[in-house]
């Protein structure tokens, strides 16, 4: 028995010799069609783990783009885009201090920019403005990490102009997207970050998660980059 | 090998081996169905949890969904609200030559036991100037005061904050205006009076009035099954969220029960200011009464409003004397304010042959536009290239961040041309920024010179997001030339102030596409003006008076059966002196004059003129740096004729008359004094049925307590006057965008397809095996 595997491969070894250039020719059609069907599927298996990577990997790697033209825009380059033919603008940097992520935010979710990065919604004010600013991401690439986000943690934003601005998180909920219960113009300054729920379910749905956060003065303060000018003009309303 | 040893021991074991063949071939089959199966599953979950809508709960509305006046309170679903259950409903509208008055009274009810802080929500006819709010909230007399925005909005939040009764108007878009209503009490009843102005609509002869009288569909009584916007990732879905609905739905909504629980008087008075012909209504039954040759009183039939249907009222003059002409005036102030109408001779302006037209059409398929946007853009200019002449000719440029003109020059539209140039549309995927102005450039200079006779049409798609504003504006303005800019704005949010500014200059139409379905009737819009336009180049000027502004300016262009309409203010009591209209009909001038001393005597006209002065004021934003000095601008006009605006606001002031000091102040069975000049009289008192029989009498009242009930039941109330300042909002929520890819899904179901495809072959190699094994015993056998 043992050694019959060997025999088999020395046989077919043999008979490859004689007819390789009849391989396909040996085949009768059925086997052809059934050969041809496997080699499809195959092919179309890889090509979808090939363009789900390359999705995760476009997200990966534009952020280290988008990161080298924030930094470029801290240092007053306005016009600094992550790259030529980019439809938006970076906008701000997010860092949830606890979990220790960072993500660079991008203007306007609208089309394909939320594939690059987080995105701030353009019917929202900028964070540190009155009213509540929506920050949404996906939730397998850049927020990912958000289902982690606690009640308490810190979340500090650095804005293009340089300021920084601490948010704590509040309360979580789960809601429709059409029925998100956030208005834009709520008294206070408020952050709120949006990805889809659940988190583990591979279909896109109607369910979104949002983390509600609330400007912490104090710790602007304690940071001591009060002078950079966070806009506390009071009872500017809308 | 093992096999194949077995089977040269013995030979009738090659059944056996046919056999395993074909139970090979049938366990490939069975995998294959049921990974299929599986797969097919799979999807069809997605499509079900896609695919479900808003599957609202009966009852639940929000502020956009609403096609009459109605007072919402925030329910305890954030974000939705529910409706106040409507006691009674009376309009009057007093038709004066062209203008129309309307004054809407409704009385509402809190049906809960808390505090709270509702919005009266009131969609308009575009441009009706709002100027007139009065309220009663329990024993409370409230009145609207013109103030600027934000300090209406200081001053209402105050009051709010010290537990007063106020209410504050404001205006959300040109046509929808919502009114914030704090510190409602339980139980309390409210009645809402607005006033406000329109002009009368004229086309082809025919002149029109609409008041909006769509009631939502309140308590649905099955579940709807909303179709879903046609996202090829999505079908759709039944999902109803209240398992016990046939107990708490009442049966309403049909519209004879609608109507006596929710009774609506309406009353049109009709001064048309010419003798009447036909006077219809083509969705309600009305009593009409014929006053004298030139008015009528026009009433609802009791009982008879269907609640689906806005109210339409249509008049026309006897044959032969359709006015084709007219001009009003009104003294206010020390000013005369004029309004005129003239409808251009249409035998003249129909051309035998239709005008011959040069379109360019410029697409943008830029990034931004990747999703539904992009597929709402291709279907539209799709749509609108095939619906071409062969007489026509057209262009068609597409731009990001590069920019690329299909054909050299313009073409001629025959079938091929078209064919070829929609195949090029069809092709187009949405990636890379937003580079316009090139594109811009290209439709207006590089497409030669427009041929005698011709018409030069740009049609421009696009989401407008994009940060050059000014520059683009420049470049129409100066480049223009003869052509008219049309722009079709695409998405659920597209920048529509640059879209509607840039077809202002362009002296073209702006038409707003928000979804895959409004693009049939949309597109149908705007061809019907495209390819028929009647008079171009229309100015107005006076002779003899001193007219200080003329509105609109410029004046739009004409088409098929509009009159121009046009309002002036004139210095002097009595101006004299002669307004001219020039135009061009094709080729050919057009010219009138009417004598400006001979206008007749109309009311409201200076709230007319400050309308529209208000909205070129508005359209003038792109050439004024100072934004603060055209608020200043609006403001002033906006508070000089009491009108609600963008930058002005009603806020409600207590105007309550003083209670006598010996009065008990719980006594609510005294009859309230109304405020002189308040008239509310028509929504309290009797039920106009009072000829119902006792049983349904009681039937009907029963059914209005339920309503009562359902909708206490799913208000978010508030214990406080405090804590429903915390909870109202104004409505205005946030939608949330998709923000999950579909990564791991191709990872997930690559991964399947590829271990399938293992265990095919692995099946298929042992297969083989077989085969092989059958062969070469069948080649022993030969030896």
């Amino acid at each position: 028995m043992s050694d019959k595997p060997g025999n088999d491969a020395h046989l077919e070894q043999g008979q490859d010799k004689e007819g390789r250039a009849g391989f396909l020719a040996r085949l009768n059609p059925l086997e052809t069609v059934v050969l041809a069907g496997i080699l499809l599927i195959a092919l179309a298996g890889l090509m979808l783990v090939g363009k789900g990577f390359y999705m995760k990997a476009k997200a990966e790697f534009s952020q280290v783009l988008l990161k080298r033209s924030f930094e470029a825009q801290l240092q007053g380059d306005t016009n600094a885009k992550p790259w030529p033919w980019a439809d938006f603008s970076t906008e701000a940097e997010i860092t949830a201090l606890r979990i220790g992520k960072t993500a660079v935010v991008l203007s306007g979710a609208s089309g394909e920019a939320l594939a690059f990065g987080p995105a701030r919604l353009a019917n929202t004010p900028a964070p540190g403005e009155l009213g509540t600013s929506v920050i949404a991401a996906h939730r397998d690439t850049h927020f990912r990490w958000l289902k982690d986000v606690k009640q308490g943690d810190l979340l500090v934003i650095t804005r293009k102009d340089g300021t920084n601005l601490t948010f704590r998180a509040g309360t979580s909920r789960i809601a429709r997207w059409d029925e998100s219960g956030i208005n834009a113009d709520a008294p206070g300054r408020n952050l709120a970050l949006a990805t889809c729920w659940p988190f583990d379910a591979t279909e896109q749905g109607p369910l979104r998660y949002i983390v509600n956060a609330e400007l912490v003065a104090d710790a602007v303060e304690a940071k001591g980059s009060m002078a950079e000018g966070l806009p506390l003009s009071p009872a500017r309303s809308f | 090998m093992l096999l194949n040893t077995e089977n040269t021991a013995k030979p009738p074991s090659r059944m056996t081996g046919r056999q395993i063949e074909y139970l090979i071939v049938a366990m490939l089959v069975a995998v294959t169905l049921a990974l299929l199966f599986v797969m097919g599953f799979f999807s069809h979950a997605m499509a079900e949890t896609n695919g479900s809508k808003p599957q609202r709960f009966a009852g639940y509305v929000r502020p956009n969904d609403m096609g009459t006046g109605a007072l919402l309170f925030p329910s305890k679903e954030p974000g939705s609200f529910v409706e106040a259950p409507r006691l009674a409903t009376d309009v009057v509208i007093d038709v004066n030559g062209p203008i129309i008055r309307t004054r809407v009274t409704q009385r509402f009810q809190n049906p809960s036991k808390g505090w709270v802080e509702g919005t009266y929500v009131f969609p308009l006819p575009e441009n009706s100037a709002v100027d007139t709010l009065r309220m009663q909230i329990g024993d409370r007399f409230i009145e609207g005061e013109i103030k600027a925005r934000e300090e209406a909005r200081k001053v209402y939040e105050e009051a709010k904050a010290e537990g007063k009764k106020t209410a504050l108007l404001e205006q959300q878009r040109p046509n929808i205006f919502t009114n914030q209503v704090a510190n409602i009490g339980p139980g309390e009843t409210i009645v809402v009076q607005i006033e406000y102005q329109g002009s009368v609509h004229q086309s082809g002869g025919e002149f029109s009035l609409r008041f909006p009288m769509v009631v939502a569909p309140r308590y649905n009584p099955d579940p709807i099954v909303q179709t879903v916007d046609l996202d090829p990732k999505s079908g759709y879905a039944v999902n109803d969220p209240v398992p016990d609905r046939d107990k708490i739905t009442p049966p309403v909504l049909d519209p004879a029960g609608n109507a006596k629980i929710n009774p609506v008087t309406l009353t049109v008075n009709l001064n048309a200011g010419f003798p009447l012909g036909n006077v219809t209504s083509p969705f309600h039954q009305t009593d009409t009464q014929t006053i004298d040759a030139m008015a009528r009183t026009i009433s609802l039939k009791s009982g008879s409003v269907p609640a689906d249907k806005d109210f339409e009222l249509n008049w026309s003059a006897i044959a032969g004397k359709t006015p084709n002409a007219g001009l009003f005036r009104e003294v206010q102030n020390g000013k005369t304010y004029l309004l005129g109408f003239v409808t251009p001779p249409s035998g003249a302006a129909v051309v035998d042959t239709p005008a011959k037209r040069e379109v360019v059409f410029v697409i943008d398929n830029s990034g931004s536009m990747a999703g539904p946007s992009i597929e709402q853009a291709r279907d539209s200019l799709a749509l609108a290239i095939s619906k071409l002449q062969p007489q026509d000719k057209f262009n068609v440029v597409r731009f990001d961040d590069t920019m690329e003109v299909h054909f050299p020059s313009l073409v001629e539209a025959t079938p091929d041309k078209r064919e070829e140039a929609i195949a090029f549309v069809r092709g187009l995927t949405a990636d890379g920024g937003t580079e316009m102005l090139p594109a811009l450039e290209a439709a207006l200079r590089t497409q030669g010179p427009v041929e005698p006779g011709a018409l030069r049409q740009v049609v421009f798609l696009t989401d407008g997001a994009i940060g050059n504003e000014a520059q683009l504006f420049e470049e129409i303005s100066k480049n223009r030339g003869d052509a008219r800019v049309f722009t079709v704005g695409i998405g659920s949010a597209p920048n529509t102030h640059f879209m509607t500014k840039a077809a202002e200059i362009g002296r073209g139409t702006f038409t707003l596409i928000g979804s895959e379905n409004q693009v049939a009737a949309r597109m149908g819009e705007l061809f019907a003006k495209l390819e028929n336009p009647v008079m171009t180049d229309i100015a107005v000027s006076f002779d003899g008076a001193n007219a200080q502004d003329i509105t609109p300016n410029p004046m739009p262009d004409l088409y098929r059966g509009e009159p121009v309409v046009l309002t002036a203010q004139l210095d002097g009591a009595t101006p004299a002196g002669k307004l001219q209209i020039t135009g061009k009909s094709g080729n050919q001038p057009w010219r009138i004059e009417m004598d400006v001393a001979k206008a007749s005597e109309g009311k409201g006209i200076a709230k007319l003129w400050a309308r529209r002065k208000i909205d070129d004021l508005e359209a003038s934003a792109y050439a004024v740096n100072d934004a603060a000095a055209l608020d200043k601008q609006i403001e002033t006009v906006a508070l000089a004729n009491h009108l609600v605006s963008r930058v002005t606001s009603l806020v409600a002031v207590d105007v309550t008359p003083s209670r006598p000091a010996n009065e008990p102040v719980a006594s609510t069975d005294m009859p309230l004094n109304l405020p002189e000049g308040w008239d509310f009289k028509k929504v309290f008192g009797e039920k106009p049925q009072p000829t119902l029989p006792d049983g349904q009498r009681k039937a009907s009242l029963e059914q209005s307590e339920q309503q009562a009930m359902l909708v206490a039941d799913r208000m978010a109330a508030a214990p406080t006057a405090r804590a429903a300042s915390m909870i109202a909002d104004a409505g205005k929520q946030v939608d949330l965008p998709q923000t999950a890819t579909l990564a791991d899904r191709h990872i997930l179901i690559g991964l399947m397809l590829l271990a399938f495809a293992l265990m095919a072959a692995t099946t298929f190699s042992l297969w083989r095996w077989q085969l092989r094994g059958l062969v070469s015993e069948a080649r022993d056998r030969v030896r």
